[in-house]
């Protein structure tokens, strides 16, 4: 992938921005291309952002999350 | 300090201090009660707010008079005191103190509450704490969020059924708190600073079900309510029910009359909804793709077959041409064939007018012509104009003297007729 997206909605945005100039036909081959194949890592990129809260709703507890947090360092001595 | 006034007995100006406290204006007070205690008459509290506190004492008769409830006077109750300040000037034994001495007690109403929260309202819009979580990017997509509310409460519940719905299923960390009592501020504002400072937090939620503005005043609190609004972490309150207004409401990033509201606003994206965009994403640009491609591939072919279309229309035409010359030159061969056959018959008709004397009559004048002309070279028209001709016996012309002398005789001839003459030296010089 050619540079991240910062977040989901750019993405989202920048995706807009490509469907709707290759939706334009103005673009000639060349950037058609690069903007199907960016368009393309965009949408991948989006999908693996939606897989990541897809997956099955975890709960934890914010005192049971510290506890973790303090006992981590003495988990690798 | 010499030029001060006294020194005066310290026992005496205790005494004056009392008197000229006690003759201060007698005053309503309202803020939450801390720190009860009491002796055997009286009863002892602080009286604070997030300002600043004042000791306070209450006759025990006259906290009966109040006729609270019992347990009334407790930590975290707000009440309404009436009184004024008092100095205990102390004795031999005793230790001076300072309180506001109250005569008069009562649990702080709806109207006393509103009031105190339209002051602080005014209070931190004037300071700008409403606009800074206003002013915090919110992410559409968080994978972890984290919710602040009681840990048996409805909001829970329903703050979840909110989030499934969108179709989120990322990270949910509770940071669980009382939301009613006077430890439920404190919790609170611990609890959610905890949360944002928890890397993967990206949003905060408050939440707790209605109540009166008493119940909920915790969400008041103007300590915790300065702590929401410094904070970098967006946080959405869903505190009480639509008609409820809190302080935590006009600080936080944004306000919701539900948790099923708020699970709206920390999760602004739909994700179902947003799968099915990037699907339909995802075959616009397939298209887009293959279209440009499909398109100009066939323009190219096109193309490419320009060359043997022109070519075969080139051949076409060519053959046409051809079959045309073709044509044409075969009707020119007619029409040549056509003119000798016609040349022909001129040719062979003069032939035959020739043969048959049309054109004697011109040959005869043309014969004679060439006649005249030939008997003008004939000798005899020579002899006619008195020339002679010398010829040796054989009839031959004698053309030189030599010749003459030769043959030593000659026959001359005249128009007339011949005579011989016999030749001799020419001795006379001429």
């Amino acid at each position: 992938m050619s540079e991240a997206p910062d977040s989901y909605e750019a993405a989202v945005e920048r995706l807009e921005q490509i469907i709707d100039r290759l939706d334009s036909g103005q673009a000639g081959l060349r950037e058609t291309l690069d903007l199907c194949r960016e368009g393309r890592e965009l949408v991948t990129y989006c999908s693996t952002e939606l897989d990541a809260v897809s997956e099955g709703l975890e709960e934890l507890r914010l005192d049971e999350l510290a506890a973790k947090l303090e006992q981590a360092p003495g988990d690798h001595s | 300090m010499e030029e001060l006034p006294g020194p005066f007995p310290v026992g005496r100006y205790a005494r004056k201090l009392q008197e000229e406290l006690r003759r201060r204006a007698r005053v309503r007070l309202v803020g939450e009660v801390t720190g009860v205690s009491r002796s055997r008459v009286q009863a002892y509290f602080e009286l604070r707010d997030a300002e600043g506190a004042v000791p306070c004492s209450i006759w025990l008769d006259d906290l009966e008079k109040a006729g609270l409830p019992e347990g009334g006077l407790r930590d975290g109750a707000e009440v309404v005191i009436g009184g004024g300040p008092d100095y205990y000037p102390g004795g031999g034994q005793a230790s001076p103190s300072f309180a506001f001495r109250a005569t008069h007690l009562r649990l702080a109403g709806e109207g006393d509450l509103i009031a105190r929260l339209g002051a602080l309202r005014r209070q931190l819009r004037a300071e700008g704490l409403f606009e800074l979580q206003k002013q915090l990017p919110r992410p559409r997509l968080p994978k972890a969020i984290g919710v602040v509310t009681a840990e048996s409460g409805a909001a829970r519940r329903d703050l979840l059924a909110g989030l499934r719905r969108r179709g989120w299923a990322g990270t949910v960390i509770w940071g669980f708190a009382p939301v009613q009592d006077r430890r439920a501020a404190p919790a609170i504002g611990a609890a959610i600073q905890e949360l944002a400072a928890t890397p993967a937090v990206e949003a905060i939620v408050v939440a707790r079900g209605g109540g009166s503005l008493a119940d909920l005043w915790a969400f008041c609190d103007e300590t915790l309510c300065r702590t929401v609004a410094m904070l970098r972490v967006p946080v959405i309150s869903a505190v009480g029910h639509e008609r409820d207004s809190t302080l935590i409401d006009d600080v936080a990033a944004v306000a919701c009359s539900t948790p099923t509201h708020a699970a709206e606003a920390v999760v602004p994206l739909d994700c179902l909804a947003a799968r099915e965009a990037l699907t339909r994403s995802a075959v616009a640009l397939r298209r887009a793709g293959e279209g440009a491609v499909g398109a100009r591939s066939r323009h190219l072919v096109a193309l490419a077959r320009g060359p043997a279309r022109a070519l075969r229309r080139e051949r076409i035409a060519l053959n046409q041409k051809t079959r045309e010359i073709r044509a044409a030159s075969e009707r020119g061969l007619d029409e040549r064939r056509a003119f000798q056959r016609r040349l022909a018959l001129v040719v062979l008709s003069r032939a035959a007018r020739r043969a048959a004397g049309a054109d004697a009559e011109g040959r005869r004048e043309a014969l004679r012509r060439a006649e005249v002309a030939f008997r003008a070279h004939e000798p005899e028209r020579t002899l006619e104009r008195g020339y002679a001709l010398a010829e040796d016996s054989d009839g031959e012309p004698v053309t030189s003297a030599a010749t003459a002398l030769a043959v030593g005789h000659v026959r001359l001839r005249f128009a007339d007729g011949g005579v011989g003459a016999e030749i001799e030296q020419d001795g006379g010089g001429g």
